[in-house]
């Protein structure tokens, strides 16, 4: 029996489009398998089987779930209220923040099991938690247990639908297996699971209709022979070879006259269009400068900057064409925004003043670019000084966005990010690396660097030591530096490779 | 959670030897002494020494602070150098008419707060949650002393209605002595309170275990009122800690504008006399006061929320 179908269903923020036209149904007792990489519209289709979507995003097409209609072309409808918990149960990803930490955990079941009629005993011991933790609060779970804890509520409400948000992230390999059978034994007594996973592995071993998204559109769907046989995700840049987009050939650049001071050293780089360069190094290595330099701020610099072959000049004599296409973000958010005018007229400011847009369509643009970035319209109408670090970072990240730069230089823009915030900025990023925005990441965490980049470039003291596709640079570090970098990403994870840990966790700089 | 408590009382006990000796020292720093003020027209300087002699005013700090802590454990506070009679008394006597106060206020402040609280987190920057925050705001930004004439100028001296002071009176038989002090100190406890209440209400409306509730099929109400609250409720607890310190304290432009016989009058009285075992006394009476709430109130958040750990 189907239990939910979803038909074109389109996702929309102003202008931006997150998810176009994706159609899929789950089954009782299948698994339904939602890939693709991260910001491809999976948790935003999949939340639409309770109509939930963030602030400002429209939801269109029709959603079916157990026969209501819980969107439709209007948005979401009334019956979505109904389904939520009783129909469709929702897994997220970090389940762990998912619990509240004033409630023991039995009180919460018993809750919800008053509300859905389900039983209790029956949940927790399908989701292999002792019965005698009822009484506990959930900071007295490990990580793991959490875990349990919220697939225990989710089952309590005794769903038709089991939503799992990336279940297997930062398990290993032992609870991964054990994971998968009882997922099994979950589709075994008839639960349909939708599951959204970047794990091919899991989908491969459990699903049996796959759905493959890339940019909020479907790119395939079927069987599980639609998946590709890498073990990566077809990465879908626009990774057309061809001349690189931004150069920079024998840059060196000093903090005084006369190359007194040198910071930067006969540095070479390239990147093309779509692509993303990663650069990591110390405090102190020549990182900022090297952004800084490309961004035109830095002056006291030799060699030569390209811009699609054509000589890229310092800022102040740059034209605005020039301007718009170089975009710097850089990690002191704060003093980069006037204290006296809201945020969201600042970051609109961008779009009316380099790509000649009316204050309206700029201001509908800037809150819709915020929003998806979570930072909430009545959040950004306030003057600067009234959002956190983290929101700051995010609206100075959405104003260089609005520029719709060709090269966009971020510089530790997810110091003061948590995971989730550091989620939602890689979204941004990946859409913006789809459509054909080089790239140039720079930070001191080699995990996160690894994660975004194409291509890692490591400085040490104004040169660089080692370069190289992350892949490589992880696994068979040569310079010590490198090595040292990745045996910190490995810190509280050792077994992982770094690769997969995004880690928000950055010291603040200076 | 009981290893919480425990930490927290073993640093209750702590403070309390701290503050001790900073209320003995403290109070010691006074400029001049009850002997001096009291006697320096009609005594010689003779005298006055002698009487120093007497009233132990001549002992080194040390020993005059042990003799004092020791007399304060077996819950002697000293006698007032002014009266003659004990501190203890003193206490006593100033105490009631500010506890009344301080229950009477906390008592409509607290329940009117906590709502306010919510309804305007759960309606944050909607026309509600400004129109309560401008009152509020207002209301906290008139001095006390403004809306006591104010209000003394209507309901006593026009209307009629309320009595404008506490002579002559007595509380039990006529409550409404209460009404206009408790208006003056309303102002300003219910604005700080509730803004707690809205804030931590807004932070716990946005937390995933919310927004995991709400998904979960939880409904509205069930949702405010047993995920949202209790977290919501903390900053306000700490800031109800905070309002019962200072509603203990005395609050000095009040009692002195309805004559009543507080605790602020005395400390006020015992400062001017330089009565300095009556300061000692009050001070440390109202310090350990403000002791045991912040301690309560640490171990009602703890309840409340208890992953909020002292010591790391």
């Amino acid at each position: 029996m189907t239990l939910v179908r979803v038909d074109k269903l389109a996702a929309t923020a102003g202008s931006s489009i997150l998810v176009d036209g994706v159609s899929f149904e789950v089954v009782e007792g299948e698994v339904t398998a939602l890939v693709g990489a991260s910001g491809s519209g999976k948790t935003t289709s999949a939340l639409a089987l309770l109509g939930e979507h963030g602030d400002g995003v429209r939801l269109g097409g029709r959603v079916e779930v157990d026969s209501r209609v819980v969107v439709d072309s209007n948005g979401v409808t009334g019956e979505a209220a109904a389904v939520r918990g009783r129909v469709v149960a929702y897994m997220p990803q970090h389940p762990g923040s998912a619990l509240n930490p004033a409630r023991r955990i039995g009180t919460t079941l018993r809750e919800l099991a008053k509300l859905h009629g389900g039983v209790v005993d029956e949940a927790i011991r399908a989701a292999q938690l002792p019965g005698a933790t009822l009484k506990r609060f959930p900071h007295q779970f490990s990580g793991g247990q959490r875990q349990r804890v919220a697939l225990a509520q989710a089952l309590t409400c005794r769903p038709k639908v089991l939503v799992l948000d990336e279940p297997s992230t930062g398990l290993d390999s032992i609870t991964r297996w054990q994971l998968m059978n009882e997922l099994r034994d979950l589709t075994a007594a008839g639960l349909g699971i939708l599951l959204l996973s970047h794990d091919l592995d899991l989908v491969r071993a459990l699903a049996t209709r796959v759905v493959v998204l890339d940019a909020g559109r479907v790119i395939d769907s079927g069987g599980i022979d639609v998946l590709p046989s890498s073990p990566d995700l077809p990465s879908t840049g626009t990774s057309a070879a061809g001349q690189p987009l931004l150069e920079a050939m024998s840059l060196s650049a000093s903090l005084r006259p006369r190359g007194r001071d040198v910071v930067l050293r006969d540095v070479v780089l390239a990147v093309r269009a779509g692509a993303c360069l990663g650069v990591v190094g110390r405090s102190g290595s020549g990182k900022t400068t090297l952004a800084r330099c490309l961004a035109g701020l830095h002056e006291r610099h030799t060699g030569r900057i390209l811009l699609d072959n054509e000589p890229l000049p310092v800022l102040r004599n740059r034209t605005s064409e020039q301007t718009r296409r170089v975009q710097y973000v850089w990690q002191e958010a704060r003093g980069s925004f006037d204290e006296r005018r809201s945020v969201d007229r600042q970051v609109a400011r961008t779009a009316q003043r380099l790509r000649g847009l009316t204050s309206d369509q700029a201001h509908a643009e800037a809150v819709a670019t915020l929003a998806r970035l979570g930072v909430a319209a009545i959040t950004a109408a306030r003057p600067p000084s009234r959002l956190s670090g983290g929101e700051l970072q995010r609206a100075a990240l959405a104003r260089a966005a609005l520029a719709n730069p060709d090269v966009l230089i971020c510089d530790e823009i997810t110091t003061a990010l948590d995971d989730h915030g550091t989620a939602l900025v890689l979204d941004l990023l990946t859409e913006l690396k789809n459509r054909g925005t080089a790239l140039i990441w720079i930070g001191h965490d080699l995990g996160l660097v690894a994660a975004v980049a194409d291509e890692v470039m490591v400085l040490d003291a104004g040169r660089v030591v080692e370069q190289g596709p992350p892949a490589t640079l992880t696994t068979e570090p040569h310079h010590d530096l490198t090595r040292r970098l990745v045996t910190a990403a490995r810190i509280g994870n050792p077994e992982s490779p770094p690769v997969l840990t995004i880690d928000p966790r950055s010291e603040p700089r200076r | 959670m009981r290893s919480y408590a425990v930490q927290r009382a073993l640093l209750a006990v702590v403070q309390l030897a701290v503050l001790s000796v900073l209320v003995f020292v403290l109070t010691s720093l006074l400029p001049g002494d009850a002997a001096e003020l009291r006697f320096t027209e009609t005594l010689t300087p003779d005298q006055v020494a002698r009487l120093r002699g007497e009233l132990g005013l001549d002992q080194p700090a040390p020993e005059r602070f042990v003799h004092w802590l020791g007399n304060v454990l077996r819950g002697d506070l000293g006698t007032s150098l002014i009266s003659g009679g004990p501190v203890v008394d003193i206490v006593r006597n100033s105490i009631g008419a500010t506890l009344v106060l301080t229950v009477a206020t906390l008592a409509v402040v607290v329940p009117l707060a906590v709502a306010l609280g919510i309804v305007m987190g759960t309606r944050e920057n909607g026309r509600i949650d400004r129109v309560i925050t401008s009152i509020t705001l207002a209301l906290s930004a008139i001095p006390d002393f403004v809306i006591a004439v104010v209000l003394v100028a209507i309901f006593s001296l026009r209307l009629g209605w309320l009595p404008a002071t506490w002579v002559g009176g007595n509380l039990l038989a006529s409550p409404a002595l209460l009404v206009l002090p408790v208006a003056v100190l309303f102002g300003r406890t219910v604005c700080l309170l509730s803004r707690q209440v809205r804030a931590g209400t807004i932070n716990a409306l946005h937390a995933e275990y919310v927004v995991q509730a709400r998904r979960l099929g939880i409904p509205r109400r069930q949702l405010l009122l047993r995920h949202v609250l209790p977290n919501a409720a903390v900053p306000g607890v700490q800031e109800l800690a905070r309002t019962g310190d200072t509603l203990l304290g005395g609050v000095l432009v009040v009692e002195a504008i309805f004559a009543i016989p507080g605790f602020a009058t005395a400390l006020v009285d015992g400062v001017e006399t330089r009565d300095i075992t009556a300061v000692q006394g009050l001070t440390l009476v109202l310090a350990v006061a403000a002791l045991l709430i912040n301690l309560a109130a640490d171990l009602v958040c703890n309840r409340l929320v208890p992953r909020t750990a002292l010591l790391r």
